[in-house]
């Protein structure tokens, strides 16, 4: 899927993107918590989906960063999950979401520390040697350090490195956060392991305060995140591209356009990379097929 | 573990003050940010109860259900990594602690379990379904149920009336809520305790209704003989007709 441009599957957009021609992303990224264990229609859709498209997971509930222990129930389960919907990428968050053993369904910062630093590393080799496949991490957006002792520069590349992982680049979190506590963000992503990354996010925010944003996931990507994005992917070897949208959906064509733009800077820059979507999708129908008759 | 138990406390705090809203002392904050986290983690929370419960939130007046919602965040432990889930919880939570009797409002309990019931069946993992015979006699083959299908007892009757109608009229209602099979779409229908008792009895014991022509006599008073026949007949009739009975088993 290297050098395609995807889109989160979100129910709203369901059936606009198996049934219309207005959107035509060429990969889809699942959460796996908002399908998995569920029957009747959506398991249906979920069917429809797999079989149509290639196939990207992005977890929202592991909680790497939790001092608690982590839910192997649940991770159980993510597997088959996984397996069942042969999903190309598995990715998930660099943050926390449990505390005192409650969840909270939203990220939270991890304290940038040396002691949180290995406590997350232990805990992504223990879900990557369950889950047989590597994690993609995802630098997530932030409002406010917190006792930190590191830059989060340090954190995360550390993090990548020791854990052996692979690095799920947002960019829109970069801007994000370049913005909201004030530092360059090309010379971030400059510094980042641009090598162990095996998939971008792009996607748009909201400014609440004069100097604060909002990763909202609900507007469309701005142009100094295009530009930001086109930067980046000149550093980079190919690797799939996905738009994330998770709320006002009242204009697909707009989200098309959005498409559309991405795919028009990852065919200026990765030329080599791209096959037609249909190409793209045809290989992984036949490779899907084998894997069943084999 | 490798995580200090200064930063596990640090970490907490945060979370405390997600879940109740009370500001505690976290170190190394940007002043004025950390209330958009509180901000953002409880209106996911509140979004997700919201949209589970709207036949509540209207009963009970969106003042009053943010107590609720509230109250179940700041002291409820929330143990499902899935959010859709999280409705199933929030009635947990509630029924237990007899909120609905404590603010006054004793149909509380029932409607909110009737209205998780619905995502449950909508969303419950596909059971497999019998092969089926599209012709028989409803009297002498064994019936092939559409396997969706749940059926609740509820003191108040909220599936029939708007809430404050429903909570003066205590008793014992039932109610079979299944998915259909076609449209994966949630149906209702209201049960008299007879009929919950012929089709409790057909589902678990499986076999032929003449089988149970006796006992369903002796139970509802009926004696057994055309009447009863064609109140049996029109009863399995609808529920062929609704697709909670879809044909009949192969033997």
């Amino acid at each position: 899927m290297e050098g395609q441009v995807g889109i989160g599957f979100r129910r709203d957009i369901s059936q606009e993107i198996l049934e219309s021609s207005v959107l035509t992303p060429d990969f889809l990224e699942f959460a796996p918590e908002n399908w998995m264990g569920m029957g009747g229609y959506w398991n249906r859709i979920r069917k429809e989906a797999v079989e149509k498209y290639p196939v990207t997971c992005h977890g929202l509930s592991l909680s790497l960063g939790s001092p608690e222990e982590l839910d192997w129930d649940f991770i159980r389960e993510l597997k088959i999950f996984l397996d069942e919907n042969q999903v190309s990428i598995f990715s998930e968050h660099l943050s926390y979401t449990k505390s005192r053993n409650a969840h909270l369904y939203d990220l939270l910062p991890i304290p940038f520390r040396q002691d949180a630093v290995d406590h997350v590393v232990d805990r992504i080799k223990q879900v990557q040697n369950f889950l047989e496949r590597p994690l993609a991490i995802e630098n997530v957006s932030y409002y406010t350090p917190v006792a930190a002792e590191m830059t989060e520069i340090e954190f995360v590349s550390e993090i990548v490195e020791k854990a052996e992982c692979k690095l799920l680049l947002d960019v829109n979190n970069v801007y994000v956060n370049a913005f909201n506590h004030g530092y360059d963000a090309r010379e971030f992503i400059g510094k980042m392991p641009l090598d162990k990354v095996e998939y971008i996010h792009m996607a748009g925010h909201e400014q609440v305060e004069p100097d604060l944003i909002i990763d909202t996931h609900g507007q469309p990507i701005i142009d100094p995140v295009y530009d930001l994005f086109e930067w980046t992917i000149q550093r980079m070897d190919p690797v799939p591209v996905l738009l994330e949208r998770d709320f006002n959906f009242n204009e697909l064509e707009e989200l098309q356009s959005e498409l559309t733009h991405l795919k028009s800077i990852v065919k200026k820059h990765w030329k080599a990379a791209p096959e037609s979507s249909e190409t793209k999708l045809l290989v992984a129908n036949k490779n899907r097929r084998s894997h069943e008759t084999a | 573990m490798k995580l200090h138990k200064e930063t596990e406390q640090i970490q907490h705090l945060l979370g405390d003050y997600c879940r109740n809203g009370i500001e505690q002392d976290i170190p190394g904050l940007t002043p004025g940010r950390v209330h958009h986290y509180r901000r953002l983690v409880y209106n996911v929370v509140k979004g997700a109860m919201d949209t589970a419960f709207p036949i509540t939130l209207a009963a009970l007046g969106e003042e009053q259900w943010e107590e609720l919602v509230q109250d179940f965040f700041a002291n409820d432990f929330p143990q499902t990594p899935q959010i859709w889930k999280l409705p199933f919880e929030f009635y947990r939570f509630h029924a237990t602690r007899e909120t609905g009797q404590r603010i006054r409002q004793p149909y509380l309990e029932d409607l909110l379990y009737f209205e998780w019931i619905e995502i449950e069946v909508h969303t419950m993992p596909d059971r497999p379904y019998p092969q089926v015979l599209p012709h028989g006699n409803i009297f002498i083959d064994r019936l092939a149920f559409n396997p969706e299908f749940e059926i609740i007892r509820l003191d108040y009757p909220v599936h029939l009336y708007a809430a404050e109608k429903a909570s003066e009229m205590k008793g014992d209602y039932f109610v079979l809520i299944f998915r259909t099979p076609d449209s994966g779409k949630v149906q209702f229908l209201n049960l008299s305790g007879i009929n919950t008792y012929i089709l409790t009895r057909m589902v678990e014991e499986d076999v032929p209704l003449n089988q149970l022509k006796g006992d369903i006599a002796q139970v509802s008073g009926i004696e057994s003989g055309k009447y009863l026949d064609d109140a049996l007949e029109k009863f399995i009739g609808d529920l062929m007709e609704k697709q909670l009975i879809l044909g009949f088993l192969k033997e």
